[in-house]
């Protein structure tokens, strides 16, 4: 069978590849197939995520609104009660809803504030002095090319995940599957470590050939990473669906009603001050990092404060009750069961985001090859596989090879 | 004009084409995006107010001396939120200055028995708060909706609007349900 397969319309592409045997035909072939018929497709999806890799360092770069620029003669950073009194000063109308602190010390503090009409918005404060600097769109770009890439726009509704979240996140299984076939097939890959090649004169085919094999055997770690974390969202999703959850932390925490203040008005209750929240949430686990802090949203509920872990890849949080400052709720690390940090950890894994921007620009990098991997690789399967396919069903059919179509 | 794939021996020209493109045609998946974003966007707008309070105009509500604004927030019959059963969003704008009085306002789907059971509780700035109604199984469509407002002085009030009123779309789904049942 393998004899007869060789001897089918189509040479393989490289000499040493003539001595392979009929099941690495066969793992080219489904290689081949993994992709290419939604290689637009997955293009666009591998283009998009690249960009939201660098999204909040590509507004940085356009925007002087989201930089956190030392005024002249600053030298400290403002406490949270602060920069909020400052913000608040500038908006007496309005009222704070949540304060994040970018884990990167070059952007801007992000505060979103209601408005006496209800509208939302979140406004870039500078750090230093408390000023506005400027205000957030209804859909700012990072969320614009996060919600392109992740779920295609498509909306949640029912209470379910995104239709778009599916479709995206199902392609991690072909992704894993190209990068296992890849392997499969390119026998002894580890030589080309040492010895890379990339013929730059010898033809369009030739170059994309060599580029999608140089490209492949480099970023195996990240088309690993991509593919598993792409296809756990989207087991994650189907659990969700189905009602599984694996998160420990239960239902969000309502305050007691016996713990709530007796007063006449709300105007009675003493200001809540961030700096005693954070302070009263640090006391209980000292190695709480603040990343950020939701406001209570109603008289029941606990200023919410989360951040990273010491580990950057799992996520801590803290719950305090704003009316006496006691904890009521903590998450940290070891509150967390191994199955959930295994898979919050699914999330900065995906987006390159726990290192800094470093590890950002070489996802970035990455993302970019992975992009070119797709498009190269269709240019090589439209000049072989379509040709192979044919030759490897007819030689598997017909006694005699076969020229002719065999689909 | 091919598209670099290896013919096949289709007869007719759209046969030709069809050999041609058959494997370029899932580019037209970007349009899924294209046609999803203003859905999406106008979801951001109401995220942030800038698309007003809910789907439609405000029904009024007085209860005890507040006057409250409450509206659904999409027109559709009630969702399946699975686990969490059959569910209704809404949204609520307090009276100016009434924030200084109401700890909260509770929304349910008939009389609620108790102030314990006073049903799902508005979150959000005073100008525009948003809860999650049950619409359980017992649930007909000529119930009212109940708001059960609590005041910090330890007052409630009580409020009911016909659910036909606020909310056309999930009466009617809860009238053919009940007529499907039959």
């Amino acid at each position: 069978m393998t004899e007869r397969a060789q001897t089918g319309p189509a040479a393989a592409p490289r000499p040493k590849k003539k001595k392979k045997g009929g099941m690495a035909r066969l793992w080219l072939l489904i290689h081949g197939w993994l992709a290419l018929p939604l290689w637009a497709y997955v293009f666009f999806i591998c283009v998009t995520g690249t960009i939201a890799t660098i999204s909040h360092e590509l507004i940085w770069l356009t925007s002087p609104d989201v930089r956190a620029s030392r005024p002249e003669g600053a030298t400290e950073r403002l406490t949270p009660d602060a920069m909020i009194a400052a913000v608040l000063a500038q908006r007496p109308e309005s009222r704070v809803r949540s304060v994040s602190w970018p884990v990167e010390t070059h952007f801007a503090p992000e505060v979103t504030l209601s408005d006496r009409a209800g509208l939302s918005s979140t406004v870039y404060v500078n750090p230093y002095d408390g000023r506005i600097q400027g205000v957030s769109g209804t859909v700012g770009f990072r969320y614009f090319i996060r919600a392109l890439h992740g779920w295609l726009f498509l909306p949640w509704t029912g209470g379910g995940y995104s239709w778009g979240w599916y479709a995206v996140s199902f392609m991690g299984i072909p992704m894993i599957g190209s990068l296992v076939t890849g392997i499969m097939v390119y026998k002894k890959f580890w030589r080309a470590y040492l010895n890379p090649r990339l013929r730059i004169g010898k033809g369009a085919r030739t170059f994309w050939g060599d580029f999608h094999r140089l490209a492949g055997i480099w970023s195996m770690p990240f088309v690993a990473i991509i593919g598993v974390t792409g296809t756990w969202f989207f087991v994650e999703a189907l659990l969700s669906d189905n009602g599984v959850s694996i998160s420990t932390a239960g239902v969000p925490t309502v305050l007691e009603r016996e713990t709530l203040p007796l007063v006449a008005h709300r105007a009675d209750l003493p200001p809540v001050s961030l700096d005693e929240v954070i302070a009263s949430a640090r006391a209980a686990h000292p190695g709480l990092r603040v990343d950020g802090l939701w406001l209570p949203e109603n008289a029941f509920s606990p200023v919410d404060i989360y951040g990273r872990g010491a580990f950057p890849l799992f996520y801590e949080s803290a719950s305090v009750n704003p009316y006496d400052g006691q904890v009521v709720r903590l998450r940290r690390v070891a509150d967390q069961s191994a199955l959930e940090l295994a898979t919050t950890l699914m999330y900065p894994l995906h987006f390159g985001d726990f290192l800094g921007i470093w590890l950002k620009l070489v996802y970035f990098f990455f993302g970019l090859l992975l992009s070119m991997m797709v498009l190269s690789g269709m240019l090589i399967w439209t000049k072989r596989t379509a040709r192979e396919t044919k030759a490897y069903v007819a030689a598997r059919r017909a006694p005699a090879p076969v020229t002719g179509p065999a689909e | 004009m091919s598209a670099g794939i290896q013919r096949g021996h289709a007869a007719t020209r759209l046969g030709r084409w069809w050999q041609d493109w058959r494997f370029h045609l899932n580019a037209l998946a970007i349009l899924v995006p294209v046609a999803a974003f203003p859905a999406f966007y106008h979801l951001a707008r109401m995220d942030t107010g800038e698309a007003g309070l809910g789907a439609r105009e405000p029904a009024i509500v007085q209860a005890g001396p507040h006057a409250l604004r409450l509206v659904e927030f999409t027109v559709d019959p009630p969702m399946n939120a699975g686990v969490a059963g059959r569910r209704k969003v809404f949204r609520l704008a307090l009276c100016p200055g009434c924030d200084d009085d109401i700890r909260a306002v509770h929304i349910r789907l008939g009389k609620p028995r108790s102030l314990r059971a006073a049903g799902a509780l508005f979150s959000g700035p005073p100008e525009r708060q948003t809860a999650d109604m049950a619409v359980p199984d017992s649930a007909r469509a000529r119930d009212a909706i109940w708001l059960t407002v609590e005041e910090w002085s330890g007052a409630t009030h009580q409020a009911q609007v016909p659910l036909a009123e606020v909310a056309p779309a999930t009466a009617d789904w809860l009238r053919r349900r009940k007529e499907g049942r039959e």
